[in-house]
């Protein structure tokens, strides 16, 4: 699978899990911020993305760890972790 | 006893035709339109139906809200329960709205109102439970409260347990003062067999809509309505 097409992937899981309701993946801008700024998400769809990713992909990270925080910055960097430590 | 008058309401249910009261809003799906679409999204249809109609009575956003569901979002609780057992792991997303204060809590986000607010689940008796807490405020100097009461149906695995019940949900701004318009309410005890049915947001809907008289709680033995004539 093309890094392309795990992050259209992505954007229809992010899409879907959190009920973005007036979003498209066309809105969702690889570079752009995931939280708070750019897509405008909160704490709580960081719990749900996480847990989407632990179901789906078998990755469970830690939740204190800095790491987290480089890991959920935008859709690039979720896709780089998604392939690097995808289980499934 | 405190006078208690109706300054306004505003009601939503798809189970009744609004004959003409544009106070009352029938659509199945009500547009949640006060929230922004970030915080909308987690809400059901009652939730922006009750956000909505508080936006409307609570334009400055500095009312006190009482807010009142026998059963809150029973669907929603009772899924992640079966859940649990089936060793899924919970959704922190359905949990956080599952709580009985959940929609008043998101209304308090998206109109920036900081009063206090309360979430009550009284066993059938929640109307009374709302007009003894709203006299309570107005007793206490509050010129005004505003009182939601809204349910929908029991989930399916459970309804054989409960009363039959509709998605419907009532929002009443009431005052210690007659403003243009309101009407005085007057409540009265009550002689009533503990098996009347209790008080469902559709009936106080019928009751705004003058299509009943009277409203009564079997479990507080109290009854309120309309004096035809105005002192």
């Amino acid at each position: 699978m093309t890094t392309t097409a795990l992050e259209h992937e992505l954007k229809e899981m992010i899409i879907e899990t959190l009920e973005l309701e007036d979003v498209t993946p066309d809105d969702i801008d690889r570079d752009e911020p995931l939280f708070v700024e750019g897509l405008g998400l909160d704490s709580i769809d960081a719990l749900e993305l996480g847990l989407a990713l632990q179901k789906r992909y078998g990755i469970t990270l830690e939740s204190e760890a800095e790491s987290s925080r480089q890991h959920f910055a935008n859709l690039k960097s979720l896709a780089a972790l998604v392939e690097s430590r995808r289980q499934k | 006893m405190t006078d208690l008058y109706l300054q306004d309401w505003r009601a939503w249910t798809p189970h009744r035709e609004t004959a003409g009261e544009c106070r009352l809003d029938t659509r199945e799906k009500p547009a949640g339109a006060a929230v922004p679409s970030m915080l909308r999204r987690r809400l059901n249809l009652l939730g922006r139906a009750v956000c909505d109609m508080l936006a409307t009575l609570d334009s400055g956003a500095d009312s006190i809200v009482l807010h009142a569901s026998r059963h809150g979002d029973g669907e929603r609780t009772l899924e992640m329960l079966y859940g649990l057992n089936d060793g899924e792991p919970l959704s922190p997303a359905r949990f956080g709205l599952s709580v009985h204060n959940a929609t008043v809590g998101v209304y308090s986000i998206a109109s920036g109102n900081r009063r206090s607010q309360q979430a009550v689940a009284a066993s059938g008796g929640e109307w009374a439970a709302l007009m003894a807490e709203a006299r309570g405020y107005l007793a206490d100097g509050q010129p005004s409260v505003i009182i939601v009461f809204s349910d929908q149906p029991v989930p399916r695995r459970f309804a054989a347990y409960a009363p039959e019940s509709s998605s419907a949900a009532v929002v009443l701004r009431l005052g210690r003062d007659p403003n243009p318009g309101a009407r005085r309410l007057s409540e009265t005890s009550v002689e009533l067999e503990l098996e009347t049915a209790t008080l469902q947001p559709l009936d106080i809907i019928d009751w705004l809509m003058d299509r009943r008289r009277v409203v009564a709680c079997p479990l507080s033995r109290r009854s309120w309505q309309f004096p035809a004539v105005r002192p």
